[in-house]
C-alpha cells in the first residue's frame, strides 16, 4: 500500500504519459460497466414511459404527497454537484494544492450530477411536454412564468450553475486538451484539436487563463451557495411545517457538501483502483477529503440538533407534532438511520487507522452518501404525510415505477462520468506538473510565489535536469 | 415602453395584500357554512361532482387518496374536551362535520409557488386555476395548508364515464387531462353566467352581480340551507351579514369574542392567509 | 526587410529565463522585450517579473458582465412582471422585490462568468491559425521562446539562444 504523497521529483513526460493511459484502451470491465449503467438507464426509461402515457397516479402519489421520491433525488443529485465547486474553486483560492490531482473529476462530476439532478423535475411534473413554460421566453401573450416562484428560481439557478460549472470545467481542461492533442492519433485528434481552441502554451494565453479561472471560481463559491439555498427555498419559502425552517439554506449547504466530499471518496477509490492512478491519487489526499467530510459530518449534525432544538423550543405545536412524529411515526426507521449514517458513521473518518484503509472507506462513502439521500427523503415526505389539516394526514409508500426512475439516475450519472473518464483526463496534468514544480521549490528553499532580487532567473533554482534528474 | 411603465406605475405595483394590493375588485366572493347546520349528508358534494364534471376514480383510486372531491365532508370523532368521561368510536353526540371546499384565499399560499402563474387571483377575489397553463408540478398543493388541490394523476374520461354517462357532462365547463391541478372555483361558470345577464341589463363593473343572482352547486343542494354565498363587498348580501354580526373580517387573523353567540371562525386563521371561507361553529349540547 | 519568426525550444524555465534577461539587458540587437513570446507546460509564478507585468483584460470584462447581468437581469424581471399583470399572487404586490433580488443575483453570476469566458477567448487570442513553428515538446515539459524579427538580427539571437543551451531552433517565414 503507497502511502507517500505524490512524488514531485516525477517526470512530466512520466505524467503525460500516465493520465494518457488511463483515457486509453478501456478494458473489458469498463464495457461491463457501461452495460450495466445502460440497463439501469433502460429500467428508468420504461418506468417514465409508462409514466408519460398514464400520468403521475402510478408514481403512488396522492393528494397529501404531492412530491416524494423524484423531489428528494433530485435535491441529493443537486448536493452531489457541490462538492466539485468546493475542491476546485474554493481549495483553488486558498492556494490547497492538494485538490490538484483529484478535483477534475470532481468538477466533472458537479456538471454530471447537475444533469441528473435536471432531469427530476421534468419527469416529476404532470405535463413535462410543456415543461418550458417555467423559462422566461417572450410571448405574443404576454405571458411569463411566475417569478415569485422557487421553482422558477430553480430554473435559473440550475441553469446557472450548470453553464458556469461546465465552462469552468472545460476552461480549466484546455491546457490539458492541448497535451492531449498533442499525443493522440485520429478522432481524438480532431477532437482534441477542436477543443483545445488552438491553445499552444503562450505567456498571453496563461496570464489570461489564470485570471479567467481565478474569476470564475470567485464567481462559482456564492453561486454553488446561492443553488443549495434556492433548492432549500422550495421548502423554506412555504408554510408547512418542517419545510418552514430557517436553517435549511445553510442545512442544505452542508447535505450537500457532506453528499459530495463522500461521493468524490468513492469515485477517489474506484479511479485509483481501475485506472491505476496510485501516484496521483495518493493516500494523503484521501485523508484530507476524509478529514474534510468527517468536519462537514459536525457541521451537519449540529445544524439537525439546532432545528430540532429550535423546533422543540419554539414550542409551536404543529411543528412540534411532526417533529415527535418523525421520531416515533410511520417513517421512524428511516430517520433514525439517517441520524445514525449522518452522524456516527462519520466518526470511522476520525480515525488514522481505518481512513487509510480504502475498502472501508469504499463502504463509508457510500453508506454516507445512502444516509444523505435518506435525510432529503425525511425532508420532503413526513411534513406531507403530516402537515396542517388533520383530515390530510397519510402515509405513502413510494412505487416502483419511483423506484425504478431513481435508480435508473445512478446509471445515468454513471454512464456520463464512465464516458467523461474515457475521452478527457481525469486527472489535470498541467496542474499536477504544478504542483510537482511548486514543492520542489519549496523543498529547496524558494517561498511560494516570491522571486530573489537581481532577476527572476536568479530565484529559479529546481531547473530541468533537477526535476528529472532523481 | 416598459421602463417608462416601471418608473410611472411603481407605487401601484408595490402595493401588496395588506394596502389593498393590486386589484380594483369588482366583487369579493365569499362563504359561510353553519356547521351547526350541516348534517354531513355529503350532498353538497355530490352536486359538485355534477356540476363541475369532477371524475369519479373508483374506490381503489379513492382509497390510495387519488380522489377529486373538490368538496368534502372531514369527519372528526375524538372530541375528549367536550367532558364525556371516556371517547367512544361513536360519540353521544354524533361525529363533528365539516365541509372543505378551496377557501379562496387572499393571501393565498398556493398562487405565488406557482412557477407559471397557472393559479392567481382574479378581480372577483376568486382563486384561480388555468388548467392550459398548469405544468403540474404539484407545488401549490404542496403549499396549501388545508390540502384542498386535486391533481389529475391520471385520464379519468374514459373511465370515470363511460358510454353513455358523458351525456351528463357540464357543457360549461372542460374535463381535465392527466397532469393538472384543479380544485372549487366557486362556480366560476355560474359567476360567469349571472356577470353576462347582468350585463344584458347593463349593469357592469363593481357590484353588477346582486345578492341572490347566483347559487353555487354546494349552496342549492343544502338541504339544511347551512351555506351562505355571496359578494363580500356588497354590505348588504346575506353572507356580509352573517360576516358582520359573527365578527368575523377580511384582513383579520384571529377574532377575540366574548359572546357564545359569535360563533364565526376560519380554519388555520394564524397563517394569516385570509380565506374567503367562513364557518360557523356548532352549538352543542354538553 | 524580411521578418522572420523563430522559436528556441530550452530545457526547463531557467535557461529560458537566462535567455530573456540577455534580451531585456540589451545583449541582443533588435530584439525587445515586447516581441518575446514564452511557451511553457505550466504558468511559472515568476513569469509577471521576467516578463515585466503584461496586463490581462479580463477582470474589465468580468465588471461589466456582472454589471450588466446586475441592472439588465433586475430591468428584464421587472419589465416583465410590470407587463403581466395577472400576476398578483397570494396577496404579494406585482413587482416584487425579494424574489427579484434572488433572480437578479443568479443573473448577475451567469452574465459575469459567460463575459469572463468571452474575454478569455478573446484576450488570450484562442482559435488562431495553427503555427507551424509549435513543438509538441511545449506540452510535455520544454520552455518555448518565440520572437519575431528581421532576418539580419538572427544570427546575434541563435548566437544568444545557443549560450543559454537552446535543445532546438525553429525558423519560418512570418
Amino acid at each position: 500500500m503507497h502511502t507517500k504523497d505524490i512524488n514531485e521529483n516525477l517526470p512530466w513526460s512520466q505524467i503525460n504519459k500516465d493520465v494518457m493511459r488511463s483515457m486509453m484502451n478501456p478494458r473489458k470491465a469498463y464495457w461491463v460497466a457501461i452495460i450495466v449503467c445502460i440497463a439501469m438507464i433502460s429500467c428508468a426509461v420504461a418506468a417514465e414511459v409508462y409514466q408519460y402515457n398514464v400520468g403521475m397516479g402510478p408514481a403512488n402519489l396522492n393528494w397529501p404527497h404531492m412530491w416524494d421520491l423524484y423531489i428528494a433525488t433530485f435535491i441529493f443529485w443537486i448536493g452531489m454537484s457541490h462538492p466539485g465547486t468546493l475542491l476546485s474553486a474554493i481549495l483553488h483560492i486558498i492556494h490547497a494544492d492538494w485538490r490538484k490531482p483529484i478535483y477534475r473529476f470532481a468538477e466533472a462530476m458537479t456538471t454530471f450530477s447537475l444533469m441528473t439532478a435536471g432531469l427530476f423535475p421534468v419527469i416529476h411534473i404532470g405535463r413535462l411536454w410543456n415543461m418550458y413554460w417555467v423559462l422566461p421566453y417572450y410571448s405574443d401573450r404576454g405571458i411569463w412564468p411566475n417569478f415569485r416562484s422557487p421553482l422558477v428560481w430553480d430554473a435559473f439557478a440550475i441553469s446557472t450553475y450548470l453553464t458556469s460549472s461546465a465552462l469552468f470545467l472545460f476552461i480549466g481542461m484546455i491546457p490539458d486538451l492541448a497535451i492531449c492533442r498533442d499525443n493522440t492519433t485520429g478522432w481524438r485528434r480532431k477532437l482534441y484539436t477542436i477543443l483545445s481552441l488552438g491553445w499552444r502554451g503562450d505567456d498571453r494565453q496563461w496570464r489570461n487563463f489564470r485570471r479567467t479561472y481565478l474569476l470564475m471560481a470567485c464567481f462559482l463559491i456564492p453561486l454553488a451557495v446561492s443553488v443549495h439555498s434556492i433548492v432549500s427555498s422550495d421548502f423554506a419559502m412555504s408554510v408547512m411545517p418542517g419545510w418552514h425552517v430557517t436553517t435549511f439554506p445553510p442545512y442544505f449547504v452542508a447535505g450537500a457538501l457532506y453528499s459530495g466530499c463522500a461521493a468524490i471518496m468513492t469515485l477517489f477509490i474506484c479511479l485509483r483502483y481501475f485506472f491505476r492512478l496510485e501516484d496521483y491519487m495518493t493516500i494523503p489526499i484521501l485523508v484530507k477529503t476524509a478529514k474534510l467530510t468527517f468536519a462537514i459530518a459536525m457541521v451537519w449534525t449540529y445544524l439537525n440538533l439546532i432545528e430540532f432544538a429550535s423546533i422543540w423550543y419554539g414550542h409551536n405545536a404543529v411543528d412540534k407534532e411532526l417533529l415527535i412524529a418523525k421520531f416515533t411515526g410511520a417513517y421512524s426507521p428511516y430517520f433514525w438511520m439517517m441520524l445514525f449514517i449522518g452522524s456516527v458513521v462519520p466518526f470511522t473518518l476520525a480515525s488514522e487507522k481505518l481512513r487509510t484503509h480504502l475498502p472501508t472507506m469504499l463502504v463509508v462513502s457510500l453508506v454516507l452518501n445512502l444516509g444523505m439521500w435518506l435525510e432529503r427523503w425525511m425532508i420532503v415526505t413526513p411534513t406531507l404525510s403530516q402537515g396542517y389539516h388533520p383530515f390530510a394526514f397519510d402515509v405513502m409508500w413510494p412505487s416502483m415505477i419511483q423506484w425504478a426512475i431513481v435508480f435508473g439516475s445512478f446509471g445515468w450519472f454513471g454512464l456520463l462520468f464512465l464516458i467523461f473518464v474515457k475521452v478527457f483526463p481525469c486527472v489535470s496534468m498541467y496542474e499536477v506538473k504544478e504542483m510537482c514544480y511548486h514543492r520542489k521549490r519549496e523543498a529547496m528553499g524558494v517561498g511560494h510565489g516570491s522571486h530573489a532580487a537581481g532577476g527572476a532567473a536568479g530565484a529559479v533554482t529546481a531547473s530541468k535536469t533537477d526535476l528529472e534528474g532523481s | 415602453m416598459s421602463l417608462e411603465n416601471i418608473l410611472e406605475n411603481w407605487s401601484k405595483y408595490r402595493k401588496g395584500h395588506e394596502e389593498g394590493g393590486y386589484h380594483e375588485y369588482e366583487h369579493m366572493w365569499g362563504m359561510a357554512i353553519d356547521l351547526d347546520k350541516c348534517t354531513g349528508c355529503n350532498a353538497c358534494s355530490v352536486a359538485c361532482y355534477a356540476e363541475n364534471n369532477l371524475a369519479v376514480v373508483g374506490e381503489e383510486k379513492f382509497s390510495k387518496g387519488q380522489g377529486m372531491h373538490w368538496l368534502r365532508i372531514e369527519r372528526y370523532w375524538d372530541e375528549p374536551d367536550l367532558g364525556e368521561d371516556k371517547v367512544n368510536e361513536y360519540q353521544i353526540h354524533g361525529a363533528s362535520f365539516i365541509p372543505m371546499n378551496c377557501q379562496h384565499c387572499n393571501a393565498a399560499t398556493c398562487e405565488p409557488v406557482c412557477p407559471v402563474a397557472a393559479t392567481y387571483h382574479t378581480p372577483d377575489g376568486l382563486n384561480a386555476q388555468v388548467y392550459n397553463r398548469c405544468i403540474g408540478s404539484r407545488y401549490c398543493s404542496n403549499n396549501c395548508p388545508y390540502r384542498l388541490r386535486y391533481f389529475n394523476f391520471f385520464s379519468y374520461y374514459e373511465d370515470s364515464w363511460p358510454e353513455p354517462l358523458q351525456m351528463q357532462l357540464n357543457p360549461d365547463i372542460s374535463v381535465r387531462d392527466k397532469g393538472v391541478m384543479e380544485k372549487c372555483t366557486f362556480c366560476v361558470q355560474r359567476i360567469r353566467t349571472a356577470k353576462d345577464d347582468a350585463a344584458r341589463d347593463d349593469r357592469r363593473g363593481p357590484g353588477a352581480v346582486k345578492d341572490g343572482d347566483l347559487k353555487t352547486a354546494c349552496q342549492q343542494s343544502c338541504a339544511t340551507q347551512a351555506i351562505f354565498f355571496g359578494d363580500l363587498l356588497d354590505k348588504d348580501s346575506a353572507v356580509s351579514k352573517v360576516w358582520e354580526k359573527h365578527e368575523v373580517a377580511l384582513g383579520k387573523s384571529s377574532q377575540n369574542k366574548s359572546n357564545p353567540d359569535k360563533r364565526g371562525y376560519r380554519v388555520l386563521e394564524g397563517l394569516n392567509t385570509d380565506p374567503c371561507v367562513m364557518f360557523l361553529e356548532r352549538v352543542r349540547e354538553v | 526587410m524580411s521578418k522572420r519568426r523563430v522559436l528556441g525550444l530550452f530545457d526547463g524555465f531557467d535557461p529560458a529565463f537566462a535567455a530573456i534577461n540577455d534580451i531585456k539587458a540589451g545583449n541582443v540587437s533588435g530584439v525587445k522585450l515586447d516581441d518575446v513570446e514564452v511557451l511553457s507546460p505550466i504558468e511559472h509564478p515568476d513569469i509577471d517579473e521576467v516578463l515585466e507585468h503584461r496586463k490581462s483584460h479580463v477582470p474589465k470584462w468580468t465588471l461589466f458582465g456582472a454589471l450588466f447581468g446586475m441592472i439588465g437581469g433586475f430591468l428584464f424581471l421587472a419589465s416583465a412582471q410590470a407587463n403581466f399583470l395577472v400576476q398578483p399572487q397570494g396577496g404579494k404586490p406585482v413587482i416584487a422585490l425579494p424574489t427579484n433580488i434572488v433572480l437578479t443575483y443568479e443573473m448577475l453570476i451567469l452574465s459575469a462568468v459567460i463575459f469572463t469566458v468571452i474575454a478569455f477567448l478573446v484576450t488570450a487570442r484562442l482559435f488562431r491559425k495553427r503555427n507551424p513553428l509549435y513543438s509538441e515538446q511545449i506540452t510535455v515539459d520544454q520552455v518555448g521562446i518565440e520572437i519575431t524579427l528581421d532576418e539580419s538580427d538572427l544570427a546575434g539571437l541563435k548566437e544568444s539562444f545557443a549560450k543559454h543551451g537552446v535543445l532546438e531552433v525553429r525558423e519560418g517565414a512570418l
